[in-house]
């Protein structure tokens, strides 16, 4: 005898339940081994004193790594210096993709895939590669930076731009900007491309200008893509490491939280190996992120 | 209140497809004009190029008098209804609806007087603090219309503002658009594919077909007078029947025979041909369905063989088979006998003919009306 429908049909969706689960079960082992372990890991560890010079996890000292920080000149100066970069480098990021994107997005075929190429390559091309040819640039003897800047007669005397802590965090941010507005700009461009034509058309017939039409229809049907804009720039300033890492080594008043976080846990020095420290930095820098972000969240919403 | 003036306007898109050709119009002050017609006829690039929203490739585009071809869409000062609606989504129904005044930066009390007052004509008082998407279909279409009528402006442009509505809302909203027309007394121009729309809303009526103009005319006179066998098809539900035919001049007398039967053609008929000059010659005739005489076999009748038959309550709809043509008849029960009131059977062989004065005659040539 048939079973009764329902019974049917709550077999066949255990059964697709289960083959989704299969499905999925190859990335979840993945996220689970390589994502959520190593992060309570590193949240047990920011509560003991694990270094290299102790076995295995070490004490459990409570909160005192965490305490420390805020007593640690040298850390407070990476937190300072992250922040100046996080705050300088979202909105100009975010505005100048929004800028670009906003010149481009009604060009044709070719010329738009031009322009998306130019910019979106420093995202596609290798940091280290990046990196090091920002590096001749800015050389104080070879660079062109100097060279351009001597023929103008701005400057009589070559300039050190990563040796001096006037410029050197400056340069860092530069180039940050460069590679970070790839991505915003072709998220830009498509969010652009995707405004509901009919609604710009109503406004302009409702009178609005072009100004008004952009800031009062466009950009709020953009929000989404703004917020994620946001989100995934701040959380790449804030991770800034591979630049300082090729560039200063954190010197010329360029250290940051995460390169402080690198020097502590693995750099050969006698300040170095604090596994427990450096990972309490760790998670502050992860605090500091979700809350960061949970604010232009709850911006976005209020909007 | 405006009168518009459209002289010789063309619309050419990139890549040479002409979407609207010489299109020729006077619009009276207060005038409710339809622009009616099949998909991609033109009529709603004739609606954009008077908002302003499509360039003008030809031509001259007077709104009082005054050129506008290069006049921005904000000075024209035009509302529109548009066929999704457009609302904004991340703004409250007040706040759509205000939206155009505060850009004018009318007084805040007035803002608000101008919108309770739309909300009240069109009854959606109680979503004003609603987003669009917490509404149905019907009430976003009203609020899109508010959104047009706070503007009080000289010209007011619907793009196809039914169709997305069901039937039943669609009649209504037909009949509130009437009423709506009396409370705001303003030039309208209406864009549909739908005849009936055309024919219960405009004052006249604008049929258009792949960019050119067939007729313009008042609701009775496209229906009445079909200027060619576009226009007589494309106005009247079900669609007119037409019948190859042959028109015979018999000195000054005029008759016409269709599959054999000698059909009389009226004095006003009669008239008109004489006067035009027409001779003997191979013609369309058509006749609407609720025309159609069916009568006892004759020599003006022809044999028809049903095929269908719906019953509509108060009127059948028969379709016939009459010489390898299809020949819809719709005829009032009132006039049926009683066993064939609730239809006829497939295969039923009945005689059908023609009124001497509700026939129209083409030139099967050109497809204009011989009249």
């Amino acid at each position: 005898m048939a079973k009764p429908k329902s019974s049917m049909s709550r077999t066949l969706a255990r059964r697709e339940t289960i083959s989704a689960y299969l499905f999925l079960l190859p990335s979840l082992l993945f996220f689970v081994g390589f994502v959520i372990i190593p992060m309570v890991i590193c949240i047990i560890n920011s509560l003991t004193d694990a270094s290299m010079y102790t076995k295995g996890l070490g004490n459990f000292v409570g909160l005192s790594n965490f305490i420390r920080l805020w007593q640690d000149s040298t850390f407070l100066g990476a937190l300072k210096n992250t922040f100046i970069i996080v705050v300088v480098s979202v909105p100009v990021v975010c505005l100048f993709s929004l800028w670009v994107s906003s010149a481009i997005y009604k060009l044709k075929g070719p010329i738009l895939s031009t322009f998306r190429c130019i910019f979106y390559l420093p995202v596609v091309t290798g940091s280290v590669a990046v990196t090091v040819v920002w590096k001749w640039m800015y050389n104080n003897y070879t660079g062109v930076f100097n060279y351009v800047l001597k023929s103008l007669g701005i400057i009589d005397q070559n300039i050190n731009w990563l040796g001096d802590s006037r410029y050197a965090l400056g340069c860092i941010i530069l180039i940050l900007l460069t590679t970070s507005v790839g991505q915003p700009i072709v998220l830009y461009v498509s969010a652009l491309g995707n405004v509901d034509q009919s609604l710009v058309e109503a406004a302009q017939v409702d009178g609005a200008t072009n100004l008004q039409v952009f800031w009062r229809i466009k950009w709020p049907q953009m929000m989404p893509t703004t917020l994620y804009i946001l989100v995934i720039t701040t959380i790449n300033s804030f991770q800034c490491f591979a630049l300082i890492q090729l560039l200063t080594s954190g010197g010329s008043g360029t250290n940051t939280v995460m390169y402080y976080i690198y020097y502590t846990a693995f750099k050969l020095t006698e300040q170095s190996g604090h596994f427990g420290y450096a990972n309490a930095m760790g998670v502050m820098l992860a605090i500091f992120i979700g809350l960061l972000s949970a604010l232009q969240f709850k911006l976005a919403e209020e909007k | 209140m405006a009168t518009l003036s459209l002289k010789n306007i063309k619309k050419i898109y990139d890549g040479g497809v002409v979407a609207v050709q010489a299109f020729n119009l006077d619009i009276a002050d207060k005038e409710f004009i339809v622009l009616v017609g099949p998909s991609g006829c033109g009529k709603s690039t004739t609606l954009r190029m008077i908002a302003g929203l499509e360039e003008i490739s030809e031509g001259e585009l007077y709104i009082d008098d005054k050129l506008v071809n290069e006049v921005e869409p904000k000075d024209r000062d035009i509302a529109m209804v548009f066929q999704s609606y457009a609302l904004y989504p991340h703004m409250t129904v007040y706040e759509n609806m205000a939206f155009s005044l505060k850009l004018k930066k009318v007084p805040k009390d007035e803002i608000d007087k101008r919108v309770k007052w739309a909300a009240e004509i069109l009854d959606i008082t109680q979503y004003l603090s609603r987003k669009p998407k917490a509404l149905s279909g019907g009430q976003r279409q009203r609020v899109a219309i508010g959104r047009a009528i706070v503007r009080e402006p000289k010209v007011f442009l619907m793009d196809e503002p039914l169709s997305n509505l069901d039937a039943k809302l669609r009649n209504q909203m037909r009949a509130e658009i009437i009423k709506l027309r009396q409370s705001v007394d303003t030039t309208f121009i209406y864009v549909t594919h739908d005849q009936t729309e055309a024919m219960t809303l405009g004052d006249r009526i604008v049929i258009m077909r792949d960019g050119w103009i067939m007729q313009i005319g008042t609701p009775q006179e496209v229906f009445d007078h079909p200027a060619n066998v576009f226009v007589a098809g494309f106005i009247g539900m079900p669609q007119m029947n037409f019948f190859d035919g042959e028109l015979v001049k018999n000195g000054s007398n005029y008759s016409l025979l269709v599959n054999g039967a000698k059909v009389a053609l009226s004095e006003r008929i009669q008239k008109g041909l004489a006067e035009k000059g027409v001779d003997s010659k191979k013609v369309i005739a058509g006749c609407r369905p609720e025309h159609m005489i069916m009568k006892p076999a004759g020599e003006d009748t022809m044999k028809a063989t049903v095929d269908v038959s719906e019953m509509m309550g108060s009127e059948i709809h028969l379709h016939l088979s009459c010489f390898g043509k299809d020949v819809v008849v719709r005829i009032p029960s009132t006039e049926l006998s009683a066993e064939h009131r609730g239809g006829m059977a497939y295969g039923t062989e009945i005689d059908i003919s023609f009124p001497a004065d509700l026939i129209h005659l083409f030139d099967p040539e050109t497809e204009e009306n011989l009249l």
